[in-house]
């Protein structure tokens, strides 16, 4: 009987029925959706922020900066020091190999530019594609770390070692175009792009990296590797071990190297990388952080509005729908029923209803969370399942706490001023 | 006359339908305005957050420091003047942090080192991202200096050790140590007139990460009465709050109006900065639009449902006589006020609600739109106005009896 009845009204007010459904249909998507992109945001954004270049530079243990602090050139007993470029891809294979997203080595040096003079060099990898031992594919190179330079003309690509780029301030100086070809120690290159970098870089001719061995005579050597890495903002575990990771408890240590911070990668570098020094490029790793925090807590505070404003919305409505109802059930009332009868039956099939809109509700808010995510960020964003137990608890709620000021309203009346229309 | 008094007491009929109306359903009521006001602070929050977002934003990006560098012209250096000039020029509220710097080479036991010398308060606002180990240094008590992590380690010297830099005067020339001297002739030579030396003691020790690391930082001031010149500058880093095309106009307008001066953008940051906010600021627009969609159409429904379930009532009034477009008039003026109501109360709830993101996520007040007021007011009085008319269209289009008949 209890179920033929929750059958009839169904059907019967499925109207009223359907404008509860509707409601939760709305409310769930929207408090999915943005649960979802909450959740999501923190890697979409550190992503994004991989436009600021690398985060992590490997040099030397004993070159370490005093290269670029005086300008020495090589051979004067500071940048005799030199990585191995066969270490490079071993980048890949630490702990957080994953997490590394782009690196390319760099190998400074001086070259005589015919008409000229003296000119810094760079040598680096532009574009690198290889195929690493775990038979993972690796597309990687300076290009991706330098998303900021204006090039006129075309990058460099991986086996051009004919061919130059040239920064802008040298180039301007000495009347270079793309296209030109210049005299390098007696050799001749073209010129294929002009960068724009904004910085010291622009002074400086950058080729590929066997180019400058060859003009260097130091083959299989690179100065230093730029990384990119993603990497989680640091907090007082990560602090303290930057400081020195034998500081740390074993259980620290554990929970210090599983997570990316940066001084974790670092450390992991060292390991594969023979007598690298890495270290954080703290303008950006430490920015990252910021922005990072402070956009994710901005998310979840307007995820927070928008759940507690659906819910409310939600429950506003329950309460509405079955205040409505007041003459049947007070009919049902005077029939004999009991109060928790009542109450059973409204609870029942308004908890049907949630259900039922909860359900659809889920999958449009996962829509809305990709559509989102396409829109802003170009890609996916992973679906939480987490979500999932949220929201289902904070609608069973929201719907119990919708129907009882609204049932307690109904077992106060008196079935004869209700039915009497008062 | 009589017509005047008709219309009087008709108005009066129909202010006291509308008021009786709504503290009869005080429960139903409440739903309402509650329904309104979740909706309009959703609405109103949003917005407000939604605008303020670039510029609170914006200025967080500024952790990744100075975004401007100017350098002079030629051979001259920056003096006090053309760098209060800039200061003019780029707007003290735009500005960041602006530090001058002169780099100045000293002898460390007989070492060769660079001192930076620069405003210490601002080079601290222009880099919040450099690491310090003990304590930034400041104008008052000068002779203790920060020095960058490699040269702590090359010296080998810690927060509270002191050393002593010497070098040669601004203007003078060094003299080589002559070989027909002594090494004690040769000390008090080094001493003289032409040369100063003091005794510094660290205060900081500074890891960036960069070429920061080899530099000794110090109070410029201090470092132009050590070298005995007056105040000129080999470059000033500026943290402005910018995008890339505000940061090129002000180049330019630098370049015209102070010709001693060659700014520089730094493209790295300003570029990055553009695409990166741009994304975080589509990424507020999407949510907010969603976020509102999916609020007004929930207000929508509700407000629907609430009017819906007045048909009896409708149908009666229409059964005594009453004409159609008197019912309306009343559902209209109930509709307005409680959008109105409602709306009032979100928009000062929305307010306080993105106050409180903004002093939570980036600590700062936000600044009120107070053309939100109206804007959210007219929103929510159309929407209760839309949610009343539809369904009230149909029951006048039924005739009252069917109605009342409970079909």
């Amino acid at each position: 009987m209890f179920w033929r009845m929750i059958t009839k009204t169904l059907i019967r007010q499925k109207g009223k029925m359907f404008m509860i459904a509707f409601t939760v249909i709305l409310g769930v998507s929207l408090s999915t959706a943005m649960m979802n992109v909450m959740l999501g945001v923190g890697d979409k954004v550190n992503r994004e922020l991989k436009v600021y270049g690398a985060n992590i530079t490997v040099r030397h243990k004993d070159a370490a900066l005093m290269g670029d602090l005086y300008g020495l050139t090589e051979g004067q007993g500071v940048n005799d020091k030199f990585l191995h470029e066969e270490d490079i891809l071993k980048l890949k294979s630490i702990f957080w190999g994953f997490n590394i997203l782009d690196f390319a080595p760099m190998l400074d040096g001086t070259a005589r530019l015919e008409g000229v003079g003296d000119v810094s060099v760079v040598g680096t990898w532009p574009e690198k594609h290889a195929v690493l031992s775990t038979g993972e594919d690796l597309h990687t190179g300076l290009k991706s770390l330098r998303t900021w330079w204006e090039i006129s003309g075309e990058w460099l690509t991986e086996d051009d070692n004919n061919a130059v780029m040239i920064g802008h301030l040298l180039a301007s100086q000495n009347n270079i175009h793309a296209g030109d070809d210049i005299v390098l120690n007696g050799k001749t290159f073209r010129v294929k792009g002009i960068y724009n970098d904004g910085g010291q870089a622009d002074g400086k001719i950058l080729m590929t990296l066997p180019a400058v061995q060859e003009l260097t005579n130091l083959p299989g050597k690179v100065s230093s590797i730029e990384v990119s890495a993603l990497t989680t903002p640091d907090n007082d575990l990560a602090r303290k071990a930057a400081q020195d990771p034998r500081s740390l408890s074993p259980d620290e240590y554990e929970t210090w190297y599983c997570t990316a911070y940066v001084s974790a990668i670092c450390h992991q570098i060292q390991e594969v990388i023979r007598d690298g020094v890495a270290k954080p490029v703290r303008q950006v790793a430490e920015s990252e952080g910021t922005i990072l925090n402070k956009t994710t807590l901005l998310m979840i505070l307007i995820t927070i509005l928008s759940s507690i404003g659906s819910a409310l919305a939600i429950s506003n409505l329950i309460t509405a729908s079955v205040i409505e109802r007041s003459q049947e059930l007070g009919l049902l009332k005077a029939l004999g029923a009991y109060n928790w009868q009542i109450a059973a039956l409204v609870l029942v099939e308004v908890m049907m209803t949630g259900l039922i809109g909860g359900i659809l509700g889920y999958f449009l808010g996962i829509g809305f969370a990709q559509i989102i995510g396409q829109t802003v960020f170009g890609s996916y964003i992973e679906i939480a399942r987490m979500v999932i137990l949220i929201v289902a608890v904070i609608l069973f709620l929201v719907t119990l706490a919708g129907s009882i000021p609204a049932i307690r309203y109904l077992m106060a009346l008196k079935p004869t001023e209700v039915l009497h229309g008062k | 006359m009589e017509n005047r008094t008709r219309n009087g007491s008709r108005r009066r009929m129909y202010l006291k339908m509308v008021s009786s109306s709504l503290i009869r359903r005080a429960s139903r009521l409440i739903i309402a305005v509650l329904a309104i006001a979740i909706g309009a602070t959703i609405l109103s929050g949003l917005v407000t957050i939604y605008y303020d977002i670039p510029a609170q934003l914006g200025r967080e990006f500024r952790s990744y420091g100075a975004n401007l560098i100017v350098l002079p012209r030629g051979d001259a250096k920056i003096t006090r003047e053309v760098l209060d000039d800039l200061r003019g020029l780029i707007g003290t509220e735009k500005i960041v942090g602006m530090a001058p710097y002169r780099y100045q080479t000293v002898k460390i036991n007989e070492q060769p080192y660079i001192i930076a010398g620069t405003d210490l308060a601002q080079a601290e606002k222009n880099s919040p991202f450099w690491y310090i180990e003990g304590s930034w240094g400041n104008a008052e008590d000068t002779s203790s200096v920060m020095v960058g992590h490699e040269i702590a380690q090359t010296l080998n010297i810690n927060i509270g050790d002191t050393f002593t830099v010497q070098g040669v005067r601004y203007g003078q020339m060094a003299e080589a140590s002559r070989q027909d001297l002594s090494a004690e002739e040769n000390q008090k030579r080094d001493l003289g007139a032409q040369n100063f030396s003091m005794k510094l003691s660290v205060k900081g020790i500074v890891t960036t990460g960069g070429a920061e690391e080899g530099f000794i930082f110090a109070d410029i001031d201090m470092l132009d009465d050590l070298i005995g010149d007056t105040f000129r500058a080999d470059v000033v880093e500026c943290s402005v709050v910018a995008d890339a095309a505000e940061l090129s106009a002000l180049s330019s307008r630098i370049e015209r109006d102070i010709p001693a001066l060659q700014p520089r953008a730094v493209r790295r940051l300003t570029q990055s900065q553009d695409i990166v906010l741009g994304k975080l600021q589509a990424l507020v627009l999407l949510v907010t639009v969603v976020v509102l969609i999916i609020t007004m159409i929930s207000v929508y429904t509700t407000m629907m449902a609430m009017v819906a379930e007045r048909r009896r009532e409708i149908a009666l009034k229409k059964a005594l006589g009453a004409e159609s477009k008197l019912v309306m008039g009343e559902l209209l003026g109930e509709g307005v006020l409680l959008g109105f109501i409602g709306g009032a109360l979100g928009v000062f709830l929305g307010f306080e609600f993105a106050q409180r993101v903004s002093l939570n996520v980036f600590g700062r007040a936000i600044n009120f739109q107070w053309a939100l007021i109206p804007v959210t007011i007219a929103v929510f009085i159309t929407i209760t106005v839309l949610a009343s008319i539809i369904p009230v269209r149909k029951v006048m289009d039924i005739h009252p009896a069917i109605v009342l008949k409970g079909e």
